[in-house]
């Protein structure tokens, strides 16, 4: 009795909570779940394309496979920040669509609970983020909309 | 047996057997109907050709003649109507039926082991032709009282010496002749079931009758003279009698040696009384022919073809790729400088094992992908017979080097182009009537020959005719009615002249007929032919015919490249559409009135595309003094790239570029995809033909 108890606490705690990996990039910080995570890798050397808008880095070589890769920072407009040690791809599948993310630095992976993500009350053009969520230590992370980046 | 022998009878033996397996559907489902539809009938009659004619092909007499004869049959049947046969002569064609199946299926297990076929099949062949004869007088309404009349003369011979009973099996080393135990009933069966029971233990044999299990009236035949097993060698024949000791129902059983057909001056009484002594070299004489004997004509061949998904294949030829280029960059790593002397030539000496194995495994992997393009060919076969009769021409259609091997996406994309090309050669190439012809000094029937064959990294497939050719002059001048012309008509070669009938909106004949004439043809025959890389080109003399030839590349996936640099960028561009590179002073480039730059080599002038310009890439080298200059040629655009300098030749896997990529168009830029190179870096694959529509048609 007291399984079934804990088994159907644990599919409600599955629904709303996820775990999430946050991450910030252009002084925003950010999270995403892990659902669409692949890796994180640092320091691979990133093949420029020619004729592609500028935050589309270009494509790096993941074991053989190959990968395009966005700057977040770029794409929200902000100006270009030398790449550090800190600098990681997040490479992630989403829709079976591989792509890596630069980002400044990762954070940690933690669970948010989807139910408190707020929609962000302000209008604007570039739609990257598609919530906001405030944190027990009052902190505000930004939630990543991955598919925004196949607009 | 070579190799490609062997993959024939692949096909051939994934072939019939699928053609069993519909056959046996269709039985089945039928029987429990009680009747064929027609449908059916003629279903079965296609399958017994196709048979028939592979097997005829291949040389497997006794599988064409068994098909052959069914296929008279139901060509009888088809003919007459299935319902021209009454309910006991449709449960008689239900049995035959599914006998023949089983002869065929019998007959064809022999071929994948590699074992001789049987040799009499007659008896059954004349079983066919006897119920054939039965239907056609029933029909006929003639005798049809002779019933019991399907049990050819061909039974065994009976009331004959012991001897001269024996089975006609000319492999046979050792006969066993059984009698069985009497009165137990069902003595055919019984004895089949014995027969099942030795095979179970890994008993080589045949036996006689060989209808034993299927015919009842084999059954007074055991009881009145046994019935007989025949082994291949005097071992088998040991291990049989074996295990008939542990066999019920057995009365008796003799052991006898087959009557050596070269020793006839032998007595024969000494058969079957064969002493032990002079059974033994006999019986070492013969197993040592009889293996070496198969193994020389009919190597065991079971039925390897294997389809697997195409995805896994492509993964697995990534993978690959991904061994070579790690292997390179294990070997060539600067750290192995470090090693000592001694173990750095070990190092180097296992490498270049690894080298070679890796080696070996890109070709087999590539070579997964490559299928005979007698597939397409085949197709061609059909088309030309259908519009033969059509157009009322006669046409023979040769095929030369349909082995040839090409990428199976190649395969694909080429059918539609040939099958164009075939027509048009069948619909304008070959003049309308024998009598023109005949006028020209030509043979009446008119010739296509279709023809493969293969170079170091490309395919050439031609297709020429023995018709009347093109008229260079005519094509001119329908192109200037069409207002097509780009120069003074006086100005076109020959060549250039032929390839206008590839242009778009270009159709020289005046109606449009069922097959060819909508105008649409050989400009997507080119456009076609050009997706997958190749070219196409014609050539003709007027009166004689017309030679279209394509050249495609054998495998879409590797290329052999020529890396160059332009500023930190790496390109690849096929090593096929380079024609030179060379350096230029600054007077040699001519410019238009819009700063366009120009180059003369040989006697024309060509293009300049300056690569950093286009892809907007920062270099130093920006003067034409410094760079190189390639002339490059693709399809028929032919023009030059400036870069800053040539690394070197490397052979690179194609990759496609990553799908997020796709809604950047760069195909439409010249960029086809991407390859790893051997320091793991990534190199963009240019294509040639696309890089001229974007930098000069689209200007």
């Amino acid at each position: 009795m007291s399984e079934e108890l804990t088994y159907t606490n644990e599919s409600e705690v599955q629904s709303s909570v996820e775990r999430c990996l946050t991450f910030e990039s252009g002084g925003l910080v950010m999270f995403l779940s892990t659902n669409y995570v692949i890796e994180i890798i640092n320091d691979h050397s990133i093949t420029p394309l020619p004729l592609v808008p500028p935050y589309i880095k270009g494509i790096i070589n993941l074991r053989g496979q190959m990968l395009p890769i966005v700057d977040i920072r770029a794409r929200m407009g902000k100006p270009q920040a030398e790449y550090t040690s800190k600098t990681c791809i997040v490479v992630l599948e989403v829709d079976s669509v591989p792509f890596g993310i630069i980002v400044d630095s990762v954070r940690q992976v933690m669970d948010i609970d989807l139910q408190d993500v707020h929609p962000i009350p302000v209008k604007r053009q570039e739609e990257l983020l598609n919530g906001m969520v405030t944190l027990e230590d009052n902190s505000v992370l930004m939630s990543f909309d991955c598919k925004s980046l196949f607009m | 047996m070579n190799n490609n022998m062997e993959s024939m009878l692949d096909t051939y033996l994934y072939e019939v057997n699928s053609l069993l397996d519909s056959l046996d559907e269709m039985l089945v489902a039928d029987e429990k109907v009680g009747d064929f539809s027609t449908d059916d009938v003629n279903e079965i009659f296609r399958i017994m050709h196709t048979i028939k004619g592979s097997s005829a092909m291949m040389e497997f007499g006794s599988l064409a003649t068994i098909a052959h004869h069914i296929e008279d049959l139901f060509f009888y049947i088809r003919d007459k109507g299935i319902d021209s046969l009454d309910t006991e002569h449709k449960k008689e064609l239900f049995n035959l039926m599914f006998r023949s199946e089983d002869t065929l299926r019998g007959e064809v297990a022999k071929v994948e082991s590699g074992s001789p076929l049987s040799e009499n099949i007659d008896s059954f062949a004349e079983e066919i032709n006897v119920f054939l004869k039965k239907i056609s007088n029933a029909s006929s309404e003639e005798a049809s009282a002779d019933a019991p009349e399907s049990q050819p003369e061909s039974a065994a011979p009976s009331g004959v010496s012991m001897e001269d009973s024996l089975p006609e099996d000319d492999k046979a080393a050792c006969f066993l002749h059984i009698f069985l135990e009497e009165g137990i009933g069902m003595e055919n069966l019984r004895a089949f079931m014995i027969v099942n029971s030795l095979r179970e233990c890994g008993v080589e044999l045949r036996y006689y009758p060989s209808d034993l299990e299927t015919n009842s009236d084999t059954c007074q035949e055991v009881i009145e003279n046994g019935f007989f097993l025949a082994f291949d060698t005097k071992d088998m024949a040991d291990q049989g009698v074996a295990v008939l000791q542990s066999q019920n129902h057995i009365r008796s059983y003799e052991q006898i040696d087959a009557p050596e057909k070269t020793e006839d001056k032998k007595p024969e009484a000494s058969a079957s009384s064969q002493p032990a002594t002079e059974a033994a070299p006999k019986s070492a004489a013969a197993p040592q022919a009889k293996p070496a004997a198969p193994q020389a004509s009919h190597a065991p061949v079971k039925q390897s073809l294997l389809s697997v998904n195409l995805q896994k294949l492509n993964n697995l030829i990534d993978i690959v790729g991904e061994i070579v280029i790690t292997e390179s960059m294990v070997t060539s790593s600067p750290e192995l400088q470090l090693l000592p002397r001694d173990s750095f030539d070990n190092f180097m000496k296992s490498g270049r094992q690894l080298r070679k194995l890796t080696d070996d495994l890109q070709d087999i992997a590539m070579s997964l992908r490559m299928v005979p393009i007698s597939g397409v060919f085949q197709k061609m076969n059909r088309i030309v017979r259908d519009m033969k009769q059509k157009l009322n021409k006669d046409v023979r259609l040769t095929i030369i080097g349909e082995e040839t091997e090409v990428d199976k996406t190649i395969v694909d994309s080429i059918q539609d182009p040939l099958m164009h090309i075939i027509r048009n050669s069948m619909d304008h190439g070959i003049e309308e009537s024998v009598e023109e012809r005949i006028q020209a000094g030509k043979n009446p029937q008119g010739e296509i020959i279709l023809s493969a064959s293969h170079t170091s990294s490309e395919v050439i497939i031609s297709v020429s005719d023995d018709g009347t050719g093109i008229d260079p002059d005519k094509l001119l001048a329908k192109a200037r009615d069409k207002g097509l012309l780009t120069k003074p008509e006086s100005e076109y070669s020959r060549k250039e002249a032929l390839m206008l009938i590839m242009l778009p909106g270009f159709s020289t004949n005046q109606t449009v007929t069922e097959f060819s004439g909508r105008g649409v043809g050989m400009d997507v025959v080119k456009k076609n032919v050009e997706s997958v890389g190749g070219t196409i080109s014609l050539s003709s003399e007027p009166g004689k015919g017309t030679t279209t030839t394509l050249k495609i590349p054998l495998t879409l996936s590797i290329v052999d490249g020529m890396k160059v640099t332009v500023g930190s960028s790496i390109f690849t561009i096929p090593i096929s559409n380079i024609r030179q590179s060379f350096k230029v002073k600054a007077e040699d480039i001519i410019l238009d009135e819009c700063g366009n730059e120009m180059v003369q080599c040989m006697d024309s002038f060509y293009p300049i595309v300056r690569l950093h310009n286009f892809y907007n890439l920062e270099t130093e080298v920006t003067s034409m003094e410094d760079g190189i200059l390639l002339w490059v040629e693709a399809s028929d655009r032919s023009y030059c790239l400036f870069v800053d300098d040539l690394l070197g030749e490397q052979q690179v896997v194609v990759k496609p570029l990553p799908v997020f990529l796709n809604r950047y168009s760069l195909k439409t830029y010249g960029i086809i995809g991407c390859t790893i190179l051997g320091d793991g870096n990534i190199s963009i694959i240019l294509d040639i033909l696309g890089l001229h529509t974007a930098a000069i048609d689209n200007k």
